[in-house]
């Protein structure tokens, strides 16, 4: 055998190693099982409350299986219970031993107390053990009609449990619909709720593939089921109201008096104690009064103060939680809090997450009336002692410079930050300034006045740097000695270590040179040497690039290098409104948290970096030390050459590489060599490279013919701007195409066809209609581009004829997507 | 037994509905009209009445650990298979190993977002594998802490964990199924909760006289936060005001934020099914009440309350309709109700700083402490701290009352005065000296004077319980005991 190769686990060295104390309990056990002496069953809870505990230090007291499944026969309900949690935590490792334990579950299952009933039922259900689950049937299905409310509830979440170990299982016991029935008809409020949590997780999953999974999930958010849940709701538990509120926000209601309705019913919520029932509140009323403007800015009024409240109570966890959403709510409308601007005043002892997130909302509803409170405030938290929060307040007074037409007090603000004299705020300060004076050039004399003070010696950021050489460059006819600063910092070339810095260096001096040629000139061409000379290529380049054109013609030069420029007049948004529109169709959920749209971080292509997740979590828990930590680091390494290869393949398609930043993050030192390697040498060698770690790389890539047109699979339009397009565009291709009779069979309700095209791209935005004629808009985007394709597409099924029509804002690419269209069309059905 | 076509509450009472009738309804339907003329020509009329399609399924929690300040698990319970065994440790080295450990609660690492939250020495960590519900979950947390609070007796730590493994277990199982939340209204779960918690020596025992409850006790859904056929020989209730006050006061003595967050603690020790009313001397109440009566309020302080939240038990139809506070209370300790005031708050404590810096090396401070509470009532634990310079070598003070002294790991004077009377001031001067250092040119901005304080029989806010009624069917007399107490929440004075 080999010699162990690593350290035992973490946990190991503090704790005994367990081997004599599992040996000892084992004898013990034992010797209790058969005894019916009086004090037996106490001796028994102590015995069982040890191995619990081992067990939970991470001891395996798996070998004691068979002797506490011995002891396990037995009337008190607290033997029962450990005895019940050990197994379930061990049955899955010993799938052979847990068979065992089935004859007594299954007693337990027809106890006379309800309390056992549950228990045996749940930790039967929880044993996760493939070849049981014929076992789980009977129990389960009596569960179900259990009169016993606790018994039931149990047995809801069990059939879930049964539905993830076979589904067909599930199916074929007919569960789903028993499981309707019960959700109909329970008198009990929680039964109800687990029934609904497991049949919207069952009709969810199965829904992809099965139309009548897709009909009974849109039975469920049908008005009789809602109107059912939503007249219950006081008897709910808080919890089960979150999921009954999430279920109704999905709900589209048919006509404005019924949206009043279910407002009025709801409207004491936003009462309620729990913040996730009021959140969840929020999110139906915001919902249900999208197309209503007036009442939707009523909802926003009605919601501010509970919003408040509960921003003000609870957690610093919780606080964030809700002022997550606060935030989402603020930046979509911040006229409507204008006024309560001093709730997101910073208390000093608010964390630094909490300070984030309120100098982001100071800064959005700075307005006329409340700018100089809120920059009063900001220039408070210049000074604080949290860095990250001093900059971030900085940036704020700068961002609501950029905002407001008097910037007058602003600047004066912002100038007064430079004379603070702390190297990260006068370095916040110069970037801001910079983009003022590209907004506002009529400060210029102000600013210039300021800044020519700072030394740029004491000013250590890239981005500052930059900044300021920008400004000497860009005004250096009004500043005395800008060619004698920039002078001097091209004589200090070597030492500037950031390319940033280095290109607005040549960038200034030639700016310089065009206004003040006799004294820039010995700094121009120093510059110019030291460019060609530099190691960075885009130094280089651009200083080739200069050099030729002041070769070629002076006044050109000036002409491409310093052009007269014209005030930025709006800094472009970083989040598009089509991303925003989808968080908000996600609030309350991580998404508002994020910040980011819910598939940008479940879907697996779009995660970041650290994929190593799944690869842990094959780890058995629990497990022997050494193996696993080799078998990891394996496992580690062979995702990196995962990446390592698909960035190539994706080299090999020139397409623009998202996955190439997670090649530079790999961890091990080795790979992250090779993949520097790979993606600065040419693909042959790049090859090679792969082959030589032993990758058995194909030696002529078999690539599919690339179709003429790829479709983004994840495409992103919201209504308005689909309805602003499709009024826009002409119809670019007209066309009529004819279904298989398979696909007329297959369109019992527009779900399915939706289904179908989105495998296939393309994205449903919006469907009606009854048998036989069904309407349906879609819209498609082409891979790595920001052109759409919008479908108006009308489908007879009598005749089983569809007419398509289709706009495109690159109409050149119509035509292609048109057969994609059809041919996708015409398939549908025979998948 | 349900007509799926009709909701319950169809009488319009509420908020939209009044602000609707309030508004000429002319104007909003032809608002609504524009709308679907602006919509009709090109789509199908329910154009907007299709929901987006993506994911709908309820977001179950994966797992929840208990770990110690150094990382260990404490205690765990897999939920799902859908994350990992050892998602723990990579939240030890993403997380807890780096500096990002205070930087946000909600972090991803992977396919996996982990929700945790510190409570004393322990970590709790909720992992979830999909798009769920934040607020939720950390409800969710908040909750089962205090319910394993009610289990051991007050102290939530690493020991009490250690101590509970079982117990925790237990409630773990039943409080979330398949990481489904389900009761956690501790009433309820003893029912299914065999073992008894170990309570900590210090922790008193309620000397209560309980009726041994009956372990097939039904629990319908009607009142499902009390039990029936409790009897109680004594019937009392205990009403507690909580209030917490906070201030941020600008170094230029102008209020640029003040707001009070109370609560309303009750303990029931009540047979039978009670009904309770309580009343308050909030404005809407009071005007509501008048309006029924027919009879014009009383003089005397009026209060407006910004926002209330009731505990479950409360009957919101009836508090909308009638503004009373009415309700049939869980047995034992629970929080009726949270508010919260912006307007008319009553500072107890005025606080005048004036700080000199007088050359590089020396700093006079002088604090002034005013209380404008009633001359008969004291405040308790009464401390200010007066934030210096890191630099700082020697203090010297001079009090009219209480303790000064200079605490050189938080960098404050911390002044502490045990019992402060209403209508009185106290004074603080102290000298600072500094090392001289060439590092800071210029001293930043100095964080905040702090206050701590406890005021007894006060109220920031005014609010005053005006009765509380209770009515069962046997007809019992109870006693009602009612305190006020008003807090330092986060009482900043710039300067």
């Amino acid at each position: 055998m080999a010699p162990p190769v690593s350290t035992p686990k973490s946990a190991s060295p503090s704790q005994p190693s367990g081997k004599s104390e599992v040996t000892d309990l084992k004898l013990q056990l034992r010797q209790l099982a058969g005894s019916r002496a009086p004090g037996a069953d106490d001796a028994k809870r102590d015995l069982f409350k040890r191995v619990i505990s081992c067990m939970t230090v991470g001891i395996d007291v798996s070998p004691a299986f068979s002797e506490m499944v011995m002891c396990s026969a037995t009337s008190d309900v607290v033997l029962k219970k450990m005895c019940y949690l050990y197994v379930g935590n061990y049955a899955r490792c010993n799938p052979d031993l847990a068979l065992l334990t089935i004859n007594f579950l299954q007693k337990d299952c027809h106890d006379q107390d309800p309390t056992i009933r549950g228990l045996a039922l749940r930790s039967l259900c929880s044993l996760r053990v493939q070849n049981l689950v014929e076992y789980l049937v009977a129990p389960l299905a009596a569960g179900l009609k259990d009169h016993s409310s606790y018994v039931r509830t149990v047995a809801a979440i069990g059939v879930l449990k049964l539905y993830h170990i076979s589904a067909t299982m599930c199916h074929d016991s007919d569960f789903p619909a028993a499981l309707k029935a019960l959700m109909l008809s329970d008198p009990d409020a929680q039964v109800v709720a687990n029934c609904l949590y497991s049949l919207l997780e069952i009709w969810t999953q199965d829904a992809a593939n099965s139309d009548e999974a897709a009909r009974e999930i849109e039975a469920l958010y049908g008005k009789s089921i809602i109107y059912y849940l939503l007249n219950r709701i006081k008897d709910f538990s808080e919890w089960a109201q979150c999921l009954v509120l999430d279920l109704v926000s999905k709900y589209i209601p048919s006509d404005n008096n019924e949206i009043f309705d279910m407002m009025n019913l709801l409207e004491d919520r936003l009462q309620h104690a729990n913040g996730a029932v009021v959140l969840a509140t929020i999110k139906v009323f915001l919902h249900l009064t999208m197309s209503m403007t007036d009442v939707h800015q009523q909802v926003y009024e009605r919601i501010k103060a509970p919003l408040l409240t509960l921003v003000g109570a609870g957690s610093p966890e919780q606080s964030y939680a809700v002022l997550c959403h606060l935030h989402l709510l603020v930046m979509r409308a911040p006229m409507l809090f204008s006024s309560d601007y001093k709730h997101f005043y910073c208390q000093f002892s608010d964390p630094s997450y909490v300070k984030k997130l309120k100098l982001e909302m100071l800064t959005a509803i700075a307005n006329e009336s409340n700018t100089y409170e809120i920059v009063t405030e900001l220039c408070e938290y210049a000074g604080n002692v949290d860095v990250p929060i001093a900059r971030e307040s900085i940036r704020a007074v700068g961002k609501i410079a950029l905002q407001q037409y008097d910037v007058n007090a602003i600047v004066d603000r912002l100038l007064q930050f430079l004379e603070m004299e702390k190297d990260y705020v006068t370095a916040e300060t110069l970037v801001l300034v910079k983009d003022l004076l590209r907004k506002y050039p009529q400060w210029s004399h102000d600013c210039i006045a300021v800044v020519g003070n700072i030394s740029s010696n004491s000013i250590q950021e890239p981005k500052a740097k930059a900044a300021l050489i920008w400004m000497l460059g860009e005004y250096s006819q009004d500043m005395m000695d800008a060619p004698y600063v920039l002078e001097s910092l091209v004589e200090n070339w070597e030492e500037e270590h950031s390319p940033e810095v280095r290109l607005h260096l040549l960038t200034a001096v030639m700016k310089c040179f065009f206004k003040r040629a006799p004294e820039t000139q010995k700094a121009l061409g120093a510059a110019l040497a030291a460019g060609l000379a530099d190691n960075n290529q885009d130094v280089h380049d651009r200083a080739l690039f200069y050099y030729r054109l002041l070769q070629y013609d002076v006044a050109v030069a000036e002409r491409v290098v310093n052009p007269p420029k014209q005030a930025v007049s709006v800094f472009a948004d970083t989040q598009s409104s089509e991303i925003k529109d989808r968080i908000f169709d996600e609030f309350n959920s991580l998404s508002v948290v994020y910040q980011k749209p819910s598939y940008l971080f479940t879907d697996k292509e779009h995660r970041g970096p650290f994929e190593f997740s799944e690869d842990l979590s094959n780890l058995a828990i629990g497990g022997d030390s050494g193996d696993d930590v080799i078998h990891s680091a394996q496992r580690y390494e062979e995702n990196d050459k995962d990446l390592l290869l698909s960035t190539s393949d994706k080299e090999e398609n020139g397409g623009p590489t998202h996955n190439g930043s997670s090649t530079y993050s790999a961890p091990s030192d080795v790979n992250s060599s090779t993949s520097l390697v790979s993606s600065s040498t040419t693909q042959p060698a790049a090859f090679a490279i792969d082959d030589l770690l032993g990758l058995g790389v194909l030696d002529t890539p078999a690539l599919p013919p690339l179709p003429a047109l790829s479709l983004n699979a994840k495409p992103v339009l919201d209504p308005g701007t689909f309805q602003k397009k499709w009024g826009q565009l002409t119809v670019s291709s007209s066309q009529e195409s004819t279904l298989s009779i398979q696909g007329v069979a297959s369109l019992t309700a527009p779900q399915s066809l939706i289904k179908h095209m989105q495998n296939n791209s393309i994205q449903c935005i919006a469907s009606g209609g009854q048998p036989p004629n069904y309407k349906f808009f879609f819209f498609a985007q082409k891979e790595g581009s920001s052109s759409f394709f919008l479908v108006e597409c009308i489908v007879n099924t009598a005749s089983a004829k569809a007419q398509i029509k289709i706009k495109a804002d690159d109409a050149s690419a119509s035509d292609a997507f048109a057969s994609l269209f059809q041919s996708a069309l015409s398939n549908f059905g025979s998948s | 037994m349900w007509n799926p076509d009709i909701l319950v509450s169809r009488t319009r009472h509420s908020f939209f509905i009044h602000q609707l009738v309030g508004a000429p309804t002319s104007h909003l339907f032809s608002d609504l009209q524009k709308y679907k003329e602006k919509k009709t020509p090109i789509y199908p009329t329910d154009f907007n009445r299709i929901r987006t399609e993506g994911e709908e399924m309820p977001v179950a929690a994966s797992a929840i650990y208990f770990l110690n300040l150094r990382g260990d698990v404490l205690i765990n319970r897999l939920y799902r298979d859908d994350v990992g065994g050892n998602m723990v440790d990579a939240f030890r080295m993403h997380i807890m190993q780096t500096k990002e450990m205070g930087t946000c609660p909600v972090r991803q690492i992977g396919g996996c977002s982990f929700f945790y939250m510190r409570i004393s020495n322990v970590y709790i960590v909720i992992v979830v594998s999909s798009n769920a519900n934040v607020a939720c979950a950390f409800k969710f947390v908040v909750e089962a802490v205090a319910l394993f609070k009610s289990y051991f007796g007050g102290a939530f730590d690493e020991d009490a964990i250690r101590n509970n493994f079982v117990l925790i277990y237990e409630l773990l199982d039943e409080i979330m199924d398949f990481g489904y939340p389900q009761n956690l209204s501790p009433e309820i779960l003893k029912l299914y909760i065999t073992q008894e918690g170990v309570r900590s020596p210090f922790s008193s025992k309620q000397p209560l006289e309980r009726a041994v409850p009956n372990a097939t006790l039904q629990v319908t859904g009607a009142v499902g936060w009390r039990r029936e056929g409790l009897v109680y020989k004594k019937n009392e209730v205990f009403l507690d005001i909580v209030e917490s006050v906070n201030l941020l006061m600008s170094s230029k003595g102008s209020v640029l934020r003040c707001d009070v967050t109370g609560k309303i603690l009750m303990k029931c020790f009540l047979s039978g099914m009670p009904d309770l009313k309580l009343g308050l001397n909030d404005k809407i109440g009071l005007e509501k009440e008048s309006e029924m009566k027919s009879r014009p309020i009383k003089s005397g302080k009026t209060i407006e309350l910004d926002d209330v939240t009731f505990h479950q038990c409360v009957n919101l139809t009836r508090f909308n309709t009638e503004k009373t506070v009415s309700f049939v209370p869980p047995d034992g300790e629970f929080e009726l109700m949270k508010y919260r005031i912006t307007e008319g708050v009553n500072l107890p404590f005025r606080v005048l700083p004036t700080i000199k810096e007088l050359g590089r090396t020396r700093m006079e401070v002088n604090v002034k402490v005013k209380s404008v509470f009633g001359a008969k009532i004291f405040a308790l634990g009464v401390v200010v701290k007066v934030p210096v310079p890191k630099q700082t070598a020697k203090t010297s003070f001079q009090v009219t009352s209480g303790k000064a002294k200079y605490n050189a790991s938080i960098d404050s004077i911390v002044w502490k005065i045990r019992k402060f009377p209403g209508q009185t001031e106290a004074t603080m001067s102290a000298e600072v000296e500094l090392i001289s250092t060439m590092v800071e040119k210029k001293s930043a901005t100095r964080p905040p004077i702090q206050m701590e304080f406890q005021v007894p029989m006060f109220t920031a806010s005014g609010l005053r319980v005006r009765f509380l009624k209770v009515w069962e069917k046997s007809g019992y007399n109870t006693v009602e005991w009612v305190r006020y107490i008003t807090r330092a929440g986060s009482y900043e004075i710039r300067c």
